[in-house]
């Protein structure tokens, strides 16, 4: 929300205009109409209302404004993804910025405005003597406005002179004082409305915003954006007016997605190589799998363990197939159950896909846990369903092997220091209730409260599964996972905030704490340059080491704050708001901060006051 | 052998499966949605709206090649006919300077009815070709025109489950 003092500006201009105008109509314009023509005042009424019209449209009208993305947007870029990505505009490379308001990388051109807190497409400057961004929608309404003004002021300076000079002894009447008045008040503002206008022009011949001009970004490069000088102006004064992204939808209308879906044809060729696979190869998948993510049980959901049951359950068949020939009678199944487990395979690698980790999973841990515990043990430990699986066969309670070291053996076991816990809640599964609860009535084993606590026993032990791994394979999890772990931790870092690194520290990022405090108590004279990493992921609060190794293929290194989910972001803007907003903010001041350095060397004072103001506006709020 | 149930109907009878159709708000949601692809923006030609027709590979299961890029292709094409500026942007402009933009407040501009098509069009789409595969369009409006943001649904089907638990799902007007 704006404060009511950003109103001054556009109240004055708006003002000054309006009383301007109406003075010269009423007190000059009739002596004009009589002893000159009547064309002359009514061209200037005409350009009067253009301007009326123009000043309307650029104060109100949306200047492209970007609404903020989802939050599913960003999580295939939480942890991983850099400050900058890079893109091609007709041969020139261009930085696209992840925009950590708006949580999307900034179209080119775009960029987000700290006065009005929100990016706009084609952005020009934040105008406040029309307290509105220029962007892509409103710039030609701000241009026109701009010239007509200056048209205007033209016409009303010269039809006061006129009278001015025709009434030379009568310089104290009424008439005459309020046209001199008038006259003083254009001559006063017409040079530097002159001089903006004269900027404009260039600008829109050259193809490039306030924005761009001012940080010097293509000073000494090519300007992607321009089509030449003729297309420039065509497509700043007759191009479509493209749609406010803002503006609420209308009715949805309901669209009915039910299974079982059509697939491709080529899909059937994988299950003809799983039935020959499966035997042989289980071993030499693991090691790709030991690298893989632990998964984490999503909170339970009885509607997804009755999808879960029916594909794991014939995958399980297999798997358990090929690990335990001498266990169970289950050769008939085992090609009936290849299409299932072959479909689950192809979308392992997805990350918010909840069935498919758990079958790499299930091979992944057999092998390794074949030796040291008995066959029912070792099943029943790798899924939900495999232990629903083996209780419904067996029907024995060994079977009930707890759900909370579900996950956890799998990573520990790989990792060696956290493996004695799940080997502890092997060997005393009793009182820890698998979190999938079957299906089958028949087996049913506690209330569904019960379920809920193995996930929760069960994210410590990943927890400190994760802290040797690289983090990676957190990042891989399913959204649901992260987000649950992140509330739980939630309430505990608001407490302490800056100390708590929790697991997501590693030691080389101790010194951010500091930095974060630093910041939170300082605040002033030097903080951290905008964008550098060191500020980034202390103003995280969740130190993820592995970001800046894992920065891609942008050409710059730095990466941005992690997102994972709306309570941790929430949380880190609330942790210090004015922190994260100033330094937020002061990346915005260079664009809207220096004045505009026009061609004319008279550009007045209160255009650059006006540009600084509009820049540093949140400064006081600080 | 199986002693979990297979069917739908069998499902119906477990202890859990009535809680979720209680909710069908939640089903719609949560329980179905498994991942969104994001199709990006392509700016190779500026800053004119046009998607990315590169296939990504989340959606190689789900649907064909062809039909992803037709369907990207042909919103291409609308935006691109949204943007052009020819003879009817250069009316519209002109009579929105000589009406003193009041021609705004009546008459629809070419952009808005583009946008309508393409709106119709996805919703097509997605009735014909994306909601049979699980899939789903959102308009790229929607989202500031960044992205096409597909929907893609957990797939029961394989599991020869006869009806499943339905899903509805909103599209984008």
């Amino acid at each position: 929300m704006r404060r009511s003092s950003a109103y001054i500006p556009v109240s004055t201009a708006a003002a000054l205009l309006v009383t301007s105008s109406t003075l010269f109509f009423v007190f000059t314009c009739p002596w004009l109409v009589v002893n000159v023509s009547a064309v002359f005042p009514s061209c200037v009424g005409i350009v009067f209302l253009f301007v009326m019209a123009n000043f309307i449209m650029a104060t109100f009208m949306d200047a492209g404004v970007f609404p903020r993305a989802n939050e599913d947007e960003d999580k295939d870029e939480d942890f991983r993804a850099p400050l900058y990505r890079n893109v091609e505009v007709r041969g020139v490379q261009v930085r696209m910025k992840w925009c950590a308001s708006c949580h999307f990388y900034r179209p080119p051109r775009c960029s987000h405005c700290s006065v009005c807190d929100h990016c706009v497409e084609d952005f020009d400057h934040h105008c406040p003597w029309v307290n509105n961004c220029i962007g892509r929608r409103n710039y030609r309404f701000f241009f026109l406005f701009l010239l007509s003004l200056t048209l205007h002021m033209g016409g009303v300076f010269s039809g006061g002179l006129l009278y001015v000079l025709d009434h030379p002894e009568n310089l104290w009447e009424l008439h005459a004082a309020v046209t001199l008045t008038v006259m003083s008040v254009s001559a006063l503002f017409f040079i530097p409305v002159l001089g903006l206008s004269c900027f404009h022009l260039v600008l829109v011949a050259r193809g490039r915003t306030t924005n761009e001009q001012v940080t010097g970004k293509f000073q000494g490069g090519v300007n992607p954006f321009t089509r030449g000088c003729r297309q420039n102006v065509q497509f700043v004064l007759f191009s479509p007016i493209t749609p406010r992204y803002t503006e609420k939808l209308g009715d949805r209308l309901p669209l009915c997605i039910q299974p079982p879906f059509h697939h491709p044809e080529s899909h059937k060729l994988s299950p003809q190589i799983l039935p020959d696979k499966s035997l042989e190869e289980v071993d030499a998948p693991d090691s790709k799998r030991l690298t893989c993510p632990p998964p984490l049980p999503p909170k339970p959901d009885p509607v997804l363990l009755k999808n879960h049951l029916a594909a794991l359950e014939e995958s399980l068949l297999q798997s358990r197939l090929a690990l335990m020939p001498s266990g169970h009678n289950m050769n008939p199944l085992q090609t009936s159950e290849s299409p299932g487990k072959a479909l689950y395979q192809v979308p392992r690698d997805q990350m918010g896909s909840r069935i498919s980790p758990l079958v790499p999973q299930e091979h992944a841990s057999e092998p390794s846990l074949l030796q040291p515990e008995t066959h029912a043990n070792a099943l029943t430990l790798n899924s939900r369903s495999l232990s629903l699986k083996h209780s419904s066969r067996r029907g024995s309670q060994r079977a009930e092997i707890p759900h909370a070291s579900q996950s956890g053996p799998t990573g520990s076991l790989q990792s060696g220091p956290t493996g004695s816990l799940s080997y502890d809640s092997l060997l005393h599964p009793a009182g820890v209730q698998p979190a999938f609860l079957p299906m089958d009535p028949g087996l049913s084993r506690g209330s569904v409260d019960m379920q809920r606590l193995p996930a929760r026993n069960c994210s410590p032990v990943f927890m400190h599964i994760n802290r040797e791994p690289s983090p990676v394979r957190y990042d891989s999890l399913p959204k649901p996972l992260m987000s649950s772990i992140q509330e739980r931790r939630e309430p505990d870092d608001k407490d302490k905030p800056v100390q708590d690194g929790g697991i997501y520290d590693t030691p080389s990022r101790h010194s951010l704490p500091q930095d974060f405090r630093g910041l939170s108590s300082s605040r002033g004279p030097t903080p951290p340059a905008y964008g550098s990493r060191e500020f980034l992921l202390s103003s995280a609060a969740y130190g993820y080491g592995s970001r800046s190794h894992l920065a891609s293929s942008s050409s710059s290194s730095l990466t941005r704050a992690p997102r994972t989910a709306s309570s941790p972001l929430h949380f880190n803007r609330s942790l210090s708001p004015s922190i994260y907003q100033s330094l937020d903010r002061q990346s915005q001041l260079p664009p809207s901060t220096l004045p505009a350095p026009l061609p004319t060397s008279s550009y007045g004072p209160q255009k650059a006051l006006a540009y600084i103001r509009g820049g540093e506006k949140p400064e006081p709020e600080l | 052998m199986s002693s979990a149930p297979r069917t739908a109907t069998e499902r119906t009878k477990l202890p859990y499966c009535h809680e979720s159709f209680h909710n069908l708000q939640e089903l719609r949601h949560s329980a179905s949605l498994a991942n969104k692809v994001f199709i990006q923006r392509d700016y190779t030609d500026g800053t004119v709206c046009k998607f990315q027709t590169k296939f990504p590979s989340e959606l190689d299961s789900r649907i064909e090649r062809t039909l992803f890029e037709d369907t990207v292709k042909m919103l291409n094409n609308y935006y691109a006919e949204a943007e052009k500026i020819g003879g009817q942007s250069y009316i519209e402009g002109c009579l929105a300077c000589l009406t003193v933009y009041l021609v705004f407040l009546c008459i629809e501009t070419r952009y808005d009815k583009v946008l309508k098509k393409i709106s119709r069009y996805i919703q097509e789409q997605n009735e014909k070709v994306y909601a049979p595969r699980g899939l789903l369009i959102t308009d790229p409006i929607e989202r500031g025109m960044r992205v096409i943001e597909i929907s893609v649904y957990e797939d029961r089907g394989s599991s020869g489950s006869s009806s499943g638990s339905s899903t509805t799902s909103s599209s984008g007007r």
